[in-house]
């Protein structure tokens, strides 16, 4: 079963929104998934009391420090996913469920505090990989982006690529629809229509099916 | 659901992999955490009592109103100071 973690110290970043549309396209494509809800502010858990649960989803939150690692193990079986929704902050939390991980995903948005907060989510990935002497993948999604890509997002990108930093495209954009699976719960094909649904809709299964190449690469 | 899957999951390719949960590996973990700022942010609860105090290091231990009443009659009574007789109660207490 591969873990997914959702990763960034930075708030606001997307995480949580990145964690639901991931999940909800995975379970649509067919995978069973899990997400772990172990960010206090509870999102995925409020995402997941907004409406019906889609097929093959669960949730369980509340997830702890002392517990994560136990929890992620309790549902690894193959033919499924976890994916673990964190904490905005640095955690222990966090570097506990990086170790269990087959691949990290970084959400950040085009700005520059973002890029420099969620640089620590790398660093803390790379000093991992060292201590437990294993590859850990790791990509960042750029989140709530534009259709016209800003200055900073291509300077950002350009600079995350340099470094030799999976960065996958396409990133999730902004859109209405995204923010109200936390309204309506469900997923994208559930929820009453916002904005263009068919662009939202391909938007996050193309974001989707580049994670699980990446998953089974 | 009738809509096409944008695209399909094999389901056997979504296999486990072995990754290292031992008691070394948790510590090793939260060293690399701890080295970026990645620390235990969950709160823990109170334990040990109130502490000595850092001047005289003496113990202000908190019993319940009887005991400290009848603790004081006692001290009353043998001409020992408060602190002596818990600290005879303990040496009982400690040997046993």
């Amino acid at each position: 079963m591969p873990v997914i973690v959702i990763a960034s110290p930075k708030g606001g970043s997307g995480k949580s929104t990145t964690a639901v549309i991931l999940g909800t396209e995975l379970a649509f494509a067919g995978a069973r998934v899990t997400l772990l809800d172990c960010d206090p502010n509870h999102s995925v858990t409020l995402w997941a009391s907004r409406g019906v649960l889609p097929a093959r989803m669960s949730v369980e939150s509340d997830v702890t420090e002392g517990e994560v690692i136990r929890t992620i193990k309790r549902h690894d079986i193959d033919g499924a996913v976890v994916i673990v929704d964190l904490e905005g902050v640095a955690s222990r939390l966090v570097s506990r469920a990086i170790s269990q991980a087959d691949l990290v995903l970084i959400p950040m948005r085009a700005t520059t505090l973002d890029a420099t907060i969620g640089a620590r989510a790398l660093q803390l990935v790379g000093e991992e990989e060292e201590a437990l002497g294993r590859s850990i993948p790791c990509a960042v999604v750029f989140t709530m982006t534009r259709a016209i890509k800003s200055k900073q997002h291509s300077g950002i990108q350009a600079s995350l690529s340099e470094q030799g930093l999976d960065v996958i495209e396409p990133p999730l954009m902004e859109r209405a629809a995204f923010s109200a699976l936390f309204e309506f719960g469900g997923d994208l094909r559930s929820i009453p229509a916002q904005g263009v649904m068919a662009g939202a809709v391909e938007n996050a299964a193309a974001f989707a099916q580049q994670v699980y190449k990446r998953l089974i690469g | 659901m009738n809509e096409p899957k944008p695209f399909a999951i094999n389901l056997g390719s979504l296999k486990t992999r072995p990754k290292d949960s031992s008691s070394q590996a948790v510590a090793r973990t939260d060293q690399a955490g701890e080295a970026h700022g990645f620390v235990s942010r969950e709160a823990t609860p109170k334990r040990g009592g109130r502490k000595p105090t850092p001047r005289t290091k003496q113990i202000h231990a908190w019993v319940e109103p009887e005991i400290a009443q009848e603790i004081a009659q006692a001290a009353d009574r043998t001409g020992k100071t408060q602190g002596e007789l818990i600290a005879e109660a303990w040496r009982m207490f400690s040997r046993r």
